[in-house]
């Protein structure tokens, strides 16, 4: 669950990203965020994987309020958001199964568990023959489906995702928008940040929209509207 | 997509977690020796400086107790010398070195008559038939009172000395005092100047390994924002680089054990013939087995003191960003 009330961001400068933001993702619901660049997209999605803190407001993830969590604990809020960035934030001198195992190796698994769950991941983004491969070798469409795979291989419950099918081919797109879909299903909780107004419109999802930091949409939208051509 | 999927996910439980501890531990471990091992002029040039600088110190120390060692024969050798009263008959003197003999702060005690001080006299000075012209042998009797090993140094000596002063037999004593007082003196300023130069040379050892530690926390900066996104927690981090300052702390130490050896053996052909000189047998101790531990456990902690000072430092600092 994912709560936002009068949410606030200033960044150093005056820079006023995200204005008087109310919003809630219940657990179980799927729902995409847009608007154009600079209308705060990143700044929400850094808000809650806690990069960034609030000027003011609050915000609530999975019944903590972020404002009263300390410093040290701040990882394993982060354990419970899986998080697929736009840069796709790869380890480069790490195989494959390295990546992916990664948030796995950090909670403590065992190596026979991190093992299985590894490849079942890969295998939900069609990437098990690549798991000794490198970031490197990879197309980009290829790496953004490891750090799929890194996001939901701890079985979080909330997945966060920026632009993550902004290098796939529409049937791949597709594909991981039905992965998603999967985890919703089963309780989990996503946020998805896409200029992908097509992919908005086709999945018909309730759809959260921004605009230079204010909330100017929240619904199901059919032919979606960005706000003008300056966001 | 698996039905097992939910949002409460299974997690490790606290035992799994603690039974997963010392084998993660030991991965991180061997990891980092890895690390150290891609960077391989950057670990060597760091090991060297950290041997070196062990080196150094540890060397002034197998010295300081190897010439402890020489001033401690030399002290135990020292003797107090008692000349009687002329007027001491040979009865009382015999009876006087039984009750010296019985001190407990006295190993030995060599009694010399007066006309065994005369013959050895005229023999090693040269004037014997001049001596046969003296009406009478003017010198007195003399003990020669060797202390025990506790009570060899100058302050109980001296002590000694007071306490055989005080028998009425006894004119003079001696012992040569100011002479031990300045070995010990020199000592002492050996032993300040060892520590001085160690205290340095560790402390520079801290900063050059926090130095290295930090380059290579900014080299990885990329993955340690990454795995901080993923829920690692700053000592998760952390562990490598700790495990790194191990690392140098290990072979650095054994450079310097090495070093150590090398040098006293290089020295003591050179110390024996110097001490045959003397007539005298001179072995230079190197460092014991224990001291070799100490050694290496010392090498450890500044190697871990490091590398902590820096990662403190600069892990906190990074935090990740999501461009």
């Amino acid at each position: 669950m994912i709560e936002f009330n009068n949410v606030s961001k200033t960044y150093p400068g005056g820079f006023l990203a995200l204005k008087q933001v109310s919003f809630k993702v219940g657990s179980g619901e799927m729902a995409f965020l847009t608007g154009h660049s600079g209308a705060g997209k990143s700044t929400l999605l850094k808000l809650i994987s806690m990069m960034e803190k609030p000027s003011s407001g609050s915000i609530n993830i999975n019944g903590t309020e972020l404002a009263n969590i300390k410093y040290q604990d701040i990882p394993y809020v982060r354990r419970g958001i899986g998080m697929i960035f736009q840069n796709h934030n790869l380890l480069m001198d790490r195989t494959v199964f390295d990546n992916v195992a990664l948030p796995l190796v950090i909670e403590g698994f065992s190596a026979k568990e991190i093992k299985k769950r590894v490849e079942t991941a890969l295998e939900k983004v069609h990437l098990l023959d690549k798991v000794r491969c490198f970031p490197y070798m990879l197309s980009g469409g290829e790496q953004q489906r490891v750090g799929i795979a890194r996001a939901i291989v701890n079985k979080p419950p909330i997945i966060l995702a920026d632009e993550p099918t902004g290098n796939l081919d529409p049937k791949l797109s597709l594909e991981i928008i039905q992965l998603f879909e999967d985890f919703n299903a089963v309780g989990v909780s996503v946020l998805i940040a896409t200029h992908d107004l097509g992919l908005i419109a086709r999945m018909k999802y309730r759809t959260l929209t921004l605009k230079q930091g204010n909330m100017i949409n929240d619904g199901v939208v059919e032919g979606l509207n960005l706000g003008g051509d300056h966001g | 997509m698996a039905n097992s999927h939910s949002a409460l996910a299974h997690r490790p439980t606290l035992i799994q977690k603690l039974l997963a501890l010392p084998v993660r531990h030991l991965q991180q471990a061997i990891g980092s020796l890895g690390d150290l091992w891609r960077t391989p002029f950057t670990t060597v040039m760091t090991i060297v400086v950290l041997g070196i600088s062990l080196t150094l110190p540890a060397t002034l120390h197998v010295f300081v107790k190897n010439a402890q060692a020489i001033s401690h024969q030399w002290n135990s050798a020292s003797q107090i010398t008692l000349y009687l009263k002329l007027s001491t008959s040979d009865k009382a003197a015999q009876a006087l070195v039984q009750r010296v003999s019985l001190y407990p702060e006295v190993d030995n005690v060599v009694f010399i008559s007066p006309k065994q001080a005369l013959r050895e006299f005229s023999q090693s000075s040269g004037f014997g038939d001049a001596l046969g012209y003296l009406d009478k042998n003017p010198l007195p009797a003399t003990l020669l009172v060797t202390p025990t090993q506790r009570h060899s140094q100058s302050q109980a000596a001296q002590e000694l000395l007071a306490k055989l002063q005080k028998e009425r037999e006894v004119d003079i004593g001696q012992l040569d005092l100011e002479w031990l007082t300045r070995l010990e003196a020199i000592a002492h300023l050996i032993e300040d100047i060892v520590m001085s130069v160690a205290l340095l040379l560790c402390t520079s050892v801290v900063l050059i390994i926090g130095n290295t530690i930090r380059l290579q926390i900014l080299n990885q900066r990329q993955t340690i924002a990454v795995m901080k996104l993923v829920g690692a927690t700053d000592s998760f981090i952390q562990r490598p680089f700790l495990y790194s300052g191990m690392w140098y702390g290990i072979f650095g130490g054994l450079l310097a054990t090495v070093l150590i050896w090398l040098l006293v053996n290089y020295l003591s052909s050179a110390i024996a013939k110097l001490t045959e000189v003397y007539q005298q047998r001179f072995e230079l101790d190197a460092l014991s087995g224990n001291e070799v531990g100490l050694l290496l456990l010392f090498a450890i902690s500044l190697g871990l003191l490091g590398s902590y000072i820096s990662v403190r430092r600069h892990i906190k600092a990074i935090e990740p960003s999501a461009e």
